[in-house]
């Protein structure tokens, strides 16, 4: 069995566990990313959580998660049930929500950011020139975080209805049809029938969601750099920023390190949940 | 020998992919071929890169072959990796002082001081900028380029209204409230595509506001950056940005657009660098241009007159692993002959305007751009003379200058306290001269 799975673990190694290891470890020393690294201990951790845009930056990542964890997934459900129930609108409503997850992140970026809030070549600005006074979200440290969740929520929840559909499409026919005879109506059917036959896939992608969020980076990075203010800092943009501009690559591993953390806490969870289902079942 | 059908079929493909092979692998040529990566340049940018460099010191003689990848914004980030990893390019290229310093502790490129005495470059390269690569007493990098901020402004626009050119802050705050009362933005500033325009705004303030000689002693670490004309220096430009001199859309405007405005009348000023000269689209080089250009004027009471801020915008040196030194240094020393300066600054201003020593009058002339003309005469005399400020992106080390440039935002938008941003920005600035991360600083002279 292990010869079977040789391959797959070797490739883990290289590219997942070396570079796992040596983060963590770079998260020891002070090394400006051309140098020669210096012990440092704690120093890093010390200093990182002195840093108010830390904080920020991680209250930031909880408040994704928390969107991500309710607007996407429930705009999916309700999407994808509905496509359930209408066969023949499947094909061509499938194809246009899903279009968006295969355009490129930097054009959806790009595309929001001149071609939407822009106040100079955007819907902002046309609606600014008759009579309604919209400002750029991007442009408010209140407000940016929200502006770049909602394009990525636009890129992302189409992607989510059409797993969910699929996996509604295994629930059996015959229990569907049975509580419609029974008197079920939709959201009854959504809330005893279809919801309870993609358990499992829901905690999948609501255990994914957590750890993806935590790892936010490519949107607020082409849409605000973590802007205006640390407005929509997150950990991920925090840690490039040290590592790249700052030359500090020992805090940007610390603040990996953090966002780490949240995956493997999600993972276990994950793992919990299953052990417990495999328990129930036998 | 004849060929089948087949055997000729088979060979095409053999023959497109020889045909696309870089010159340096083909057999015949001997050439001993020079990697040099770059940063971002626009259209114009890579065909003056490819024209005006590449092919022309390739055509120039018959030992090196000159080979330029185009990295974008990036290159900085790719070249640390590839340095540490031993596959850099022959030619190291940073963007400026603040970014050598680490590769240079660090070892990652040659000292040039062997280069430099046969080529006799300490003698061409104006000193305060060529100094600015020295460390340990070593020369590691030529400096590329000279820029400074300059108060861009639309010469109509102020004939029209009658207002003068603003010799002090009094005289610039009412050129801008009398702007504003038109419904004219007074200066055009946007930094959506680039947040080092907050450096390029707060490099004026904390030179035109503190006075260039109070900025060298706070670089010197003879004065905190909490004292107070540099506190004063932060209020100013947050009372500005919130009286709305900066516009309303200063962090959605890009710095095209926002430039733009000042061509179009819709603004009246723009503090921009000398790069700006090399955008097109702006139009400056045309002869009936709107637009003029001046020196920034004093904005405090440490100095009267108008003051150009000393800045490198890219040094170039020669990595430690390279296998080519002697062709790098050939095309150090291509880019100091009289027509490669000419077409490159022809074809792409303000980009490669290499600071040296002797720039005959006729030389400048020969470019055809009278306001590029006319800036880099004046840049040269003052630098020349060591009359300059410090520019931030020059000689600022690179954890102080990334908070310079992000916590200035949480000043304007009343996030943060003037003291408090200065008194991060002293703890971060007093750790990197502990390190030995503030770049060299040349003498001034009043």
């Amino acid at each position: 069995m292990w010869l079977f799975a040789l391959p797959a673990l070797l490739i883990n190694i290289c590219i997942i566990l070396v570079p796992a290891v040596l983060t963590f470890t770079a998260a020891f020393f002070m090394w400006d990313g051309v140098g020669t690294p210096v012990w440092a201990g704690l120093a890093n951790f010390q200093n990182m959580v002195a840093d108010p845009v830390f904080w920020s930056a991680l209250t930031n990542n909880f408040i994704w998660t928390a969107i991500f964890l309710t607007v996407p997934v429930c705009l999916a459900l309700v999407m994808a049930a509905a496509l359930l129930m209408a066969p023949k609108a499947r094909i061509v409503v499938q194809s246009i929500i899903f279009l968006p997850r295969i355009i490129a992140v930097a054009v959806t970026g790009r595309i929001f950011q001149g071609m939407i809030f822009s106040p100079a070549t955007g819907i902002v600005a046309w609606l600014n020139e008759h009579g309604f006074s919209i400002s750029d979200p991007l442009a408010d440290p209140d407000r940016s975080l929200y502006a770049v969740a909602a394009v990525d929520i636009w890129h992302w929840w189409g992607f989510l209805a059409v797993v969910f559909l699929s996996a509604m499409r295994q629930i059996s026919v015959e229990q569907i049809e049975a509580a419609r005879l029974d008197g079920a109506g939709f959201l009854q059917l959504f809330r005893y029938v279809l919801i309870p036959g993609i358990r499992p896939t829901l905690t999948l992608m609501l255990i994914l969601t957590v750890i993806w969020s935590f790892q936010v980076f490519e949107f607020i990075f082409i849409v605000t750099r973590g802007g205006p203010a640390y407005g929509s800092e997150v950990l991920a943009t925090f840690a490039y920023r040290h590592a790249f501009f700052e030359g500090d690559v020992g805090q940007a591993a610390a603040a990996a390190c953090v966002m780490s953390l949240f995956g493997l806490c999600a993972t276990a969870v994950y793992l919990w949940l299953q052990i417990t289902d495999d328990a129930q079942s036998t | 020998m004849t060929m089948t059908r087949r055997q000729l079929v088979a060979a095409i493909p053999a023959a497109a992919l020889a045909a696309n092979l870089p010159r340096s692998a083909r057999a015949e040529d001997a050439r001993k071929v020079v990697t040099f990566w770059f940063g971002q340049a626009n259209s114009d940018g890579q065909a003056a890169l490819r024209n005006d460099l590449v092919e022309a010191f390739n055509a120039s003689q018959d030992k090196y072959l000159l080979q330029m990848e185009v990295k974008g914004a990036a290159v900085n980030n790719l070249l640390k990796v590839a340095l540490v990893a031993g596959n850099g390019p022959d030619i190291v290229q940073t963007a400026g002082p603040a970014y050598l310093t680490a590769i240079a502790n660090a070892g990652q490129v040659l000292p040039l001081d062997d280069f430099a005495e046969r080529y006799k470059w300490k003698d061409r390269f104006l000193a305060p900028l060529l100094n600015t690569s020295v460390y340990g007493g070593k020369l590691y990098a030529l400096p590329r380029d000279y820029e400074s901020m300059h108060l861009f402004y639309n010469k109509e626009l102020f004939k029209q209204n009658g207002w003068k050119l603003p010799t002090n802050r009094q005289e610039m705050e009412e050129v801008a409230d009398a702007a504003l009362a038109k419904g004219i933005i007074p200066f055009g500033a946007g930094n959506a595509d680039w947040k080092g325009v907050n450096e390029w705004l707060m490099t004026v303030f904390f030179n035109n506001v503190a006075g260039p000689d109070i900025v060298r002693k706070a670089l010197a670490g003879e004065l905190p950056w909490t004292a107070p004309p540099f506190v004063e220096a932060v209020e100013l430009s947050k009372a500005w940005y919130n009286k709305g001199y900066f516009g309303k859309n200063y962090f959605s405007l890009t710095i095209e657009q926002s430039f733009l405005q000042v061509v179009n009348g819709k603004s009246a000023m723009a503090l921009g660098g000398t790069w700006s000269f090399g955008t097109k689209s702006y139009g400056m080089s045309k002869p009936d241009t709107v637009m003029d250009v001046m020196p920034t004027p004093s904005l405090g009471s440490a100095f009267t007159g108008p003051l150009v801020h000393l800045a490198c915008g890219a040094t170039l040196s020669i990595a430690k692993t390279s296998q080519n030194a002697e062709g790098a240094a050939a095309v150090f020393e291509f880019m100091l002959t009289r027509k490669f300066y000419e077409t490159m600054n022809r074809d792409w201003p303000g980009k490669w305007a290499l600071p040296v020593k002797d720039l005959p009058p006729d030389m400048l002339s020969g470019i055809g751009y009278p306001l590029f003309e006319k800036t880099v005469a004046n840049l040269h005399e003052a630098f020349s003379k060591g009359q300059y400020g410090f520019t931030t992106w020059t000689f600022w080390p690179g954890a102080t200058n990334s908070y310079l440039i992000e916590g200035i935002e949480q000043v304007w938008l009343n996030k943060i306290t003037a003291d408090a941003y200065l008194t991060r920005m002293q703890t971060l600035f007093s750790q990197e001269a502990k390190e030995g991360k503030v770049p060299p600083l040349p003498p001034r002279t009043a």
